[in-house]
């Protein structure tokens, strides 16, 4: 595997990168209330490699759709990098996000019209962090990354759920964010593949990415440094090393 | 050589490569707003062309404001009329009823037109086409369509028939374009011109019978013209022996120099332009639709867009841009079509109103109309689904998809919960059909105005026909004909009688009059009949009051074509009517319906001889084979040959006689043309509808891919699966025709009512049709169904698997 390209965008801080108060988040549903996630406290260091495990309906996903952006809490503070995610609107936590984190889903969720350049491409174009004459060329490095610079032209559904994680985890590092956050990566992939991509996010932790990862499968959470157990809204445990 | 590279932003390539990867929605996109655009381009643009070619040419040529018939007289006296001051331009002519034998042998009326001087015409110019513009002796000039009716052409000679039933042979000198006759196909009456040594040397006297003006000032004003033509018979005309029978204002229902048919085709045009901003506005409730499908199609794309960091924003201008990259297409296809629809319809006018076509290019103006729709309807109507698309919560996009419940359940969803006698897979069809209500509202809406305006057309041509059927109670005669002056009544009859095959001849007699205001003015010119209480050739349909009795003494019966003119008359009231220098009161006992003939008033036979002084005259003969029956086309035509025959021998009539089918035909044709156009226009109205719902199944569909994987899963067949999808589509056609049958009721009516306003200028008696209602039934179903097959056919293609990792 080609190494990482050099990144500046490091957030260079002595404290806490990823800051949860109080978090609390509840559905309103036909069934009644229910409430996935009952007063988080939890602070992320820069650097690390986090995973969060838990069974289905714990809270886990919720958790990293907080840390995200990509919902809201019902109350609670969420700091990142000292930027007060739950205050920021709709427009502004776009943005945030496109230079902030990148996130990898389960399904992959590439476009499917596009090719994987064109997917890798897709966040520069939106927060244009890079300058357009680069954009193609940083893309084409990521694929290189992530062994797909051959594939570059295919379109997602002409190549395997491996390779179409792979595209994601190269989209996801697209804008250089310090934060990736992904929700069961390795859940629609076999044994190899998930090693495979484990692999990858160690080596941005070693760049000094931080990775935050859902996961409901006790080997793969065991491969990162640091492992929050999750149940019913609740941190039940949560050890390092 | 370097190539030029340009690179687009990766989200427009998105864009692109979304509209082509969905071909079929796009292509839905496209022709939704196409169909609208195009129907306004066609519609203006015909309008355009109407104006600038036939209005155009018709004001090129000095159309008469006024004609007057008068006694025989001199050109001179057109000469001392035109030095009026209230008078531009005064010309003299002469017009003779006679007949043409056809290339077929048939004899077609040609009304012969002697005019003072062909160098120079003054009023009513016509041009020359082919041939010599002036006649020599023995020759004549023909109208263009009466030459080509006629069978005949410039070189050719012509057989003539006098009144006197001598005939002529006349060379073609040449051809002309007359815009200001109606044309032969329209009338069977050919038109001819010749000079007045070639009416003498026909037998006729050199005199002149018509005097065409155009007014001086105010020439478009109807009350100025005809206070001039009254000024001309009161100080020139008259005062120099003359008489003047008749003053007319050219056209029909026209005002002065109005091409004789400006009402009726600006009528019939608005008519259209409605219709084309109808097919605009359902062609924007359908791209609602559509784009509404095409934003739940992309929900997750949205969803991920937002997660990598596009903002609310930039979505918004994305998706906008599709819409427009959209209608950039759709105009490519509509200009053209428009185009080509005005140059159809402007063909069509041009050969049935005789007039030339100059330029086919869409005007500037209607240019910018078609551009501005075809970008503003797009976009106003796909930004609320677009505002609604981009504001869903990015959690919400991403995660939330598949088998769930949709809309606030409403009492429709408790009634349909209620239903379990059906089968499971109807129901489903059932509550599937009112699970996104606001998409069926838009989607109902759209079919249901369809329906609507489809039967509404029907129930115009119903409608129509029961007018025209109005109209034909006024000419219940299987043959009819002018007689001459003095001729007396019972002589008429009796002669009539003794046609093989007739058993009723009603000899009827007219004037022109007026009627006496209090003022002292005096009403338009009016036709004052004579005839039998019990007439069997006439089937009056009364308004008010009641018809003559024989025991009537000063009774009359107006028609509402009078009640135009003179609005405050009513039964029972007295009027004065004043036919020549006779002056008499009369009551009015009965208003008859409109029938287009002009203003009348009827009286007994005895009533009209004691006022004029002609008793027991007969200026018309109507003959009828049978009480009770018309006869057939054929009879009415052996006779009709036999009255004119007979009553030509024995000197009591020069003229040709006519049936009730020849006038019938000749009425009737104008309509079936408009309500060809009108199809036309119903017919894109339905397209559009059946092109919403086809968008709104295919979408229905794609959003339950899930619910089908997991009927599948359970056992259900594919036949089982097209049910579902069938049924749904066919009780949102059901719907739309029950809801678009209430609607045509007053649609209809107010369809019905503009047309008839417009091209007959009368009332309509409304009339629902029940075989559009069935037609449209049948339509909807077949919309339904096809609109549903690609969607169920790609449904059941797809296996379990396919759609349960549809995540």
């Amino acid at each position: 595997m080609i190494a990482l390209p050099q990144t500046a965008n490091t957030l260079q801080t002595d404290t806490q990168l990823i800051r949860l108060v109080q978090v609390v988040k509840t559905f309103q549903s036909g069934a009644g209330v229910f409430h996935a996630l009952r007063g988080i406290n939890l602070e992320i260091a820069q650097a690390q490699f986090v995973s969060i495990m838990g069974k289905s309906g714990s809270g886990k996903s919720t958790l990293i759709n907080m840390l995200t952006g990509i919902d809201r809490p019902t109350s609670g503070e969420i700091y990142i990098a000292d930027t007060a995610v739950h205050r920021l609107s709709d427009s502004d936590v776009a943005r945030w996000r496109g230079e902030t984190v990148g996130v990898v889903f389960q399904f992959f969720q590439l476009l499917p019209a596009l090719s994987l350049l064109e997917n890798v491409r897709l966040p520069m174009d939106f927060c244009d962090l890079f300058p357009r004459a680069e954009r193609s060329e940083r893309a084409m490095a990521l694929l290189e990354l992530v062994g797909l610079a051959d594939e570059a032209h295919k379109k997602p559904a002409q190549l395997s759920g491996g390779k179409q994680q792979c595209a994601a985890i190269a989209r996801a590092l697209a804008n250089d964010p310090p934060i990736i956050a992904t929700d069961e990566p390795t859940g629609n992939l076999d044994s190899a593949t998930a090693n495979q991509v484990i692999g990858l996010f160690e080596k941005l932790v070693e760049q000094g990415k931080t990775v935050i990862m859902v996961t409901h499968d006790a080997e793969v959470a065991q491969r990162a440094v640091r492992r929050i157990q999750i149940a019913d809204g609740q941190i039940v445990s949560d050890r390092s090393g | 050589m370097k190539l030029l590279r340009i690179e687009l932003k990766t989200r427009w390539v998105k864009i692109l490569k979304d509209i082509w990867g969905n071909r079929q929605r796009s292509l839905l996109v496209v022709l939704s707003i196409a169909v609208g655009i195009a129907a306004v381009g066609m519609i203006n643009t015909a309008r355009h062309i109407v104006e600038r070619d036939l209005y155009g040419q018709f004001r090129a040529g000095n159309p008469a404001s006024l004609i007057l018939y008068v006694s025989p007289f001199q050109k001179q006296l057109a000469g001392a009329v035109q030095n009026m001051r209230e008078v531009e331009t005064a010309e003299a002519r002469r017009v003779v009823a006679a007949q043409a034998l056809n290339s077929k042998g048939e004899w077609k009326d040609l009304a012969l037109n002697a005019l003072p001087n062909f160098n120079a015409p003054k009023v009513d110019q016509f041009r020359l086409e082919s041939g010599a513009a002036v006649p020599a002796g023995r020759e004549i000039l023909l109208e263009r369509r009466s030459a080509d009716g006629l069978g005949v052409k410039a070189g050719d000679m012509l057989t003539v028939k006098m009144p006197d039933e001598r005939t002529y042979r006349l060379r073609v000198a040449g051809i002309v374009h007359d815009i200001y006759v109606m044309p032969f196909s329209l009338m069977d009456e050919a038109t001819g011109y010749v000079r007045m040594e070639t009416l003498q040397w026909m037998g006729e006297q050199p005199y002149y019978n018509q005097i065409r003006l155009v007014a001086a000032q105010q020439k478009t004003d109807r009350a100025s013209v005809l206070k001039t033509g009254e000024l001309a018979r009161d100080r020139v005309i008259e005062p120099a022996g003359y008489q003047v029978f008749r003053i007319q204002i050219p056209g029909v229902n026209s005002d002065p120099g109005q091409h004789w048919a400006q009402n009726q085709i600006n009528g019939f045009l608005l008519i259209l332009q409605v219709m084309g901003i109808l097919a605009v506005l359902l062609s924007g409730g359908l791209i609602i639709n559509t784009i509404s499908a095409m934003m739940t199609q992309q929900a997750r794309q949205i969803g991920i867009l937002r997660a990598i960091g596009a903002r609310r924003s930039q979505l918004i201008t994305m998706y906008l841009v599709n819409v427009w990259i959209l209608a950039a297409a759709a105009l490519l296809i509509a200009l053209p079509l428009g185009l080509l629809g005005a140059w159809g319809i402007a063909e069509l006018a041009a050969s049935f109103l005789n007039f030339n076509l100059s330029e086919i290019a869409v005007p500037f103006h209607v240019l910018l109309l078609q551009v501005g729709l075809g970008l503003t309807i797009p976009t106003l109507a796909a930004l609320y689904p677009i505002l609604e698309g981009t504001r869903t919560p990015v959690v919400q996009a991403i995660y939330h998809q598949g088998v769930r419940g949709e809309e606030q359940e409403r009492p429709i969803d408790h009634l349909l919960m209620k239903l379990k006698a059906l089968s499971p897979p109807v129901l489903l069809s059932l509550r599937n059909t009112f699970r996104k209500k606001t998409r069926l509202a838009f989607t109902l809406a759209t079919l249901t105005l369809a329906g609507a305006m489809f039967i509404s057309v029907f129930s115009t041509r119903a409608s129509l026909t029961e007018q025209i059927l109005q109209v034909g109670r006024y000419i219940a005669f299987d043959a009819s004909l002018s007689l001459k002056p003095g001729t007396q009544r019972q002589t008429a009859e009796r002669e009539a009688l003794r046609i093989p095959g007739v058993q009723i001849a009603e000899g009827w007699a007219s004037s022109s009059g007026v009627i006496l205001h209090s003022d002292g003015s005096e009403s338009k010119a009016l036709e004052v009949v004579g005839l039998p209480h019990d007439t069997q050739t006439m089937d009056p349909a009364l308004q008010a009051g009641r018809w003559l009795r024989a025991n009537d003494t000063a009774a009359v019966v107006i028609n509402d074509d009078l009640l135009e003119s003179e609005p405050d008359i009513q039964v029972g009231d007295r009027i004065q009517l004043k036919i020549g220098e006779a002056k008499r009161w009369f009551t009015v006992v009965g208003i008859t319906s409109k029938h287009l003939s002009g203003a009348r008033v009827y009286m007994t036979l005895e009533e009209y001889g004691k006022f004029t002084g002609r008793m027991n005259q007969a200026d018309v003969i109507r003959l009828r084979a049978e009480p009770g029956k018309l006869a057939a086309p054929q009879v009415q035509a052996q006779i009709a040959a036999e009255l004119e025959t007979r009553f030509n021998n024995a000197g009591l009539s020069e003229q040709t006689a006519s049936t009730q089918n020849t006038l019938f035909s000749t009425f009737t044709r104008p309509f079936n043309i408009i309500l060809i156009v009108l199809i036309i226009m119903a017919t894109i109205l339905s397209i559009v509808g059946g092109l919403g719902l086809t968008g709104v199944m295919g979408l229905n569909i794609l959003e339950r891919t899930r619910e089908i994987g997991v009927l599948r899963a359970i056992g259900a067949t594919n036949a089982s699966v097209f049910q579902v999808v069938i049924v749904e589509g066919l009780v949102v056609g059901l719907i739309s025709w029950a809801l678009g049958a209430v609607v045509s009721l007053p649609s209809g009516f107010l369809l019905a009512g503009a047309v008839v306003k417009a091209v007959l200028q009368a009332t309509v008696h409304y009339r629902y049709s029940p075989w559009g209602l069935l037609l449209w039934l049948a339509i909807v179903v077949l919309i339904g169904v096809f609109a549903s097959l690609t969607p169920a056919r790609s449904a059941a293609r797809l296996t379990v698997r396919e759609v349960l990792e549809y995540e």
